[in-house]
């Protein structure tokens, strides 16, 4: 038998986030048995929906679980992974869960966390291998200490395990869990605006990135969209200055837009941002750094001054359309 | 209330790495600046200061790269510095936190702020471990806080989920919070700021006088840095302006079709 690799399952009002099944990919890539572990008050339907792709679940049930919480899941996981020491433990680099468990659970643990890897592999214990320095420098890490050596994985960098014939066993336990010790409790949940656009379900967007340097530069990108009938997005830092809606941000922890057409004004290409939109048909990037990683995903690119592009584009679509 | 903020040196975001041939980072060429993600942090800190008469301690440990850094808190309103002075950067998250928890430990600060990650290395972990080290609750991706009052027992949180979601919770105080961009607008240090921070305490300590005989060992060790395998570049438009538009604009009609 292979050595186990725990794959944390990640999950919200009932329903899973499918990008707990690259973890199981990655777990079998690394040539480990790809264990599904899933925390929940009820955690039947999502230990069977596991079990299809997963070659075990070890579903861990305690009414504490109903919502995550980094204490409870802690509580519910490492006594169970010191007593049967997995050869590693896999959690997304998410917002959600894995940024606050990850940490949390590799101090109880005693163990090194390699974060946000988008590739794993072995060299006495866990290797992970992560972009550093804005992705400038691609960082080869190593955990120390005992195993289980703990990674989180960045959405996106591995293949999501594929749907089996035979489902994976599933093994029920119940968590052992003091309700004094969850670390915080959930008073709701919001859900994304939509904005008076949206952007999501345009064919053609226009985005503004910091570059883009003021409101008004921002602002008069709205004639371009108009004459191209898309919509105008941005990115983080353009939402941060205050010069855009939050409804339209584009990236991790904004919107994922695939466009037949995606044109990026002053878009570095941050990868926060590069994961809402790298799935575009056609990418057209202007920016006045000819480094920016923006041109490593972008089809066509022009290294100038936006404000340039801008009005020439405007002049230009407008003789063509007459 | 005392709050106490974590900052970080970082390299700057525009800096051209470059290794060595043995494949080590060429570091005398490299400027640090305050992390993005910490400058929140130290406003958020400093807002809480003017509604409820808060504490407010930055804290940042590093080589003398780290002071301009403190300084920067000290003129945006920081009551005062600690500053713990180490030969080289701790790059190993579970080390940076085991000697800010000491230093931190006499202080008992009600909250401690840090932003969410470094812009460097990007491991956002320090603020858990820290936590975990210290005893307290924690909340990562904190893009709102409501502190009730100076004798807050708990505050409440915004969590900034993917997607554009959020999460909204409570947490029991002594607790740390990573501070994610855009909560709020951080302020420029004024004129009479910056004249006020120069007046202002600036303790320098040592990992040693914090009980480390040596620095603690390292959780997670890079073995290798090389640069990225390089990516298919985009179709690079010639010419000025004019030229590159109509150019783009042609390819986008009749070999894209997307026009």
């Amino acid at each position: 038998m292979s050595v186990e690799i725990w794959c944390i399952a990640e999950h919200r009002g009932g329903v899973l986030d499918a990008d707990t099944l690259q973890l199981l990919g990655a777990a079998r890539k690394l040539g480990g048995t790809a264990v599904a572990v899933v925390c929940a008050a009820d955690p039947a339907p999502l230990a069977e929906q596991l079990s299809t792709s997963a070659d075990k679940v070890i579903a861990l049930r305690h009414e504490a679980l109903s919502d995550f919480t980094p204490g409870g899941y802690a509580q519910a996981i490492a006594p169970l992974a010191r007593e049967r020491q997995p050869g590693a433990i896999l959690m997304l680099h998410s917002h959600f869960l894995g940024r606050d468990l990850g940490p949390l659970l590799a101090s109880r643990l005693e163990t090194g966390l390699i974060s946000d890897c988008t590739e794993l592999g072995w060299d006495e214990g866990l290797v992970g291998w992560r972009l550093v320095y804005r992705r400038k420098l691609l960082a080869k890490q190593k955990a120390a200490g005992a195993p289980p050596h703990m990674a989180t994985c960045q959405r996106g960098a591995f293949m999501p395990a594929e749907a089996s014939d035979s489902p994976g066993e599933i093994e029920n336990l119940e968590a052992a869990i003091e309700a004094d010790s969850l670390g915080w409790k959930v008073l709701g949940f919001e859900e994304a605006e939509v904005g008076d656009e949206d952007i999501t379900e345009a064919e053609v967007i226009v985005v503004g990135g910091r570059g883009v340097g003021d409101q008004e530069t921002f602002d008069s990108m709205r004639e371009l969209t108009k004459l191209l009938g898309g919509a105008l997005a941005s990115t983080r830092p353009v939402v941060d200055q205050g010069w855009a809606d939050r409804g339209l941000q584009i990236g991790s922890s904004g919107k994922t837009v695939r466009p037949r057409l995606y044109i990026g004004m002053g878009v570095s290409g941050a990868i926060q941002h590069v994961v809402g939109m790298r799935e575009s048909d056609v990418i057209v990037a202007v920016n006045k750094d000819a480094r920016a990683p923006i041109f490593e995903y972008a089809d066509y690119g022009m290294v100038a001054d936006l404000k340039e592009i801008l009005q020439r584009l405007v002049e230009q679509l407008r003789e063509m359309r007459g | 209330m005392r709050i106490a903020v974590c900052m970080k040196a970082v390299v700057e975001p525009e800096a051209r790495i470059e290794l060595s041939a043995a494949g080590e980072l060429q570091r005398s060429e490299l400027r640090y600046e305050l992390n993005e993600y910490d400058l929140y942090a130290v406003e958020e800190a400093i807002r809480a200061n003017e509604a409820h008469d808060a504490e407010v301690t930055v804290v940042s440990l590093g080589t003398e790269d780290v002071v301009q850094s403190l300084r920067k808190g000290l003129a945006m309103g920081a009551t005062n510095a600690v500053h713990i002075k180490t030969d080289d950067d701790l790059a190993d998250s579970a080390a940076s936190a085991a000697v800010l928890a000491e230093a931190l430990r006499a202080r008992q600060p009600d909250l401690v702020l840090a932003g969410v990650e470094s812009d460097d290395l990007g491991g956002s972990q320090v603020g858990v471990l820290l936590a975990e080290r210290l005893g307290y609750n924690c909340a990562t991706m904190t893009i709102g806080v409501e502190i009730p009052g100076p004798d807050a027992k708990e505050v409440k949180v915004r969590r900034e989920l993917e997607g554009g979601n959020y999460l909204d919770i409570e947490v029991a105080l002594p607790a740390v919070l990573t501070i994610q961009t855009g909560i709020n607008e951080p302020r420029y240090p004024t004129l009479k700021g910056i004249m006020a921070s120069k007046r202002k305490e600036l303790v320098e300590m040592t990992p040693a006088e914090l009980g480390f005989g040596q620095l603690p060992a390292a959780r997670v060790e890079t073995v290798e840095l090389s640069y990225p395998p390089p990516r298919e570049l985009a179709r690079m438009l010639e010419g000025g302006p004019d030229e590159m538009v109509a150019e783009l604009l042609r390819l986008l009609r009749e070999e894209e079709k997307v026009l």
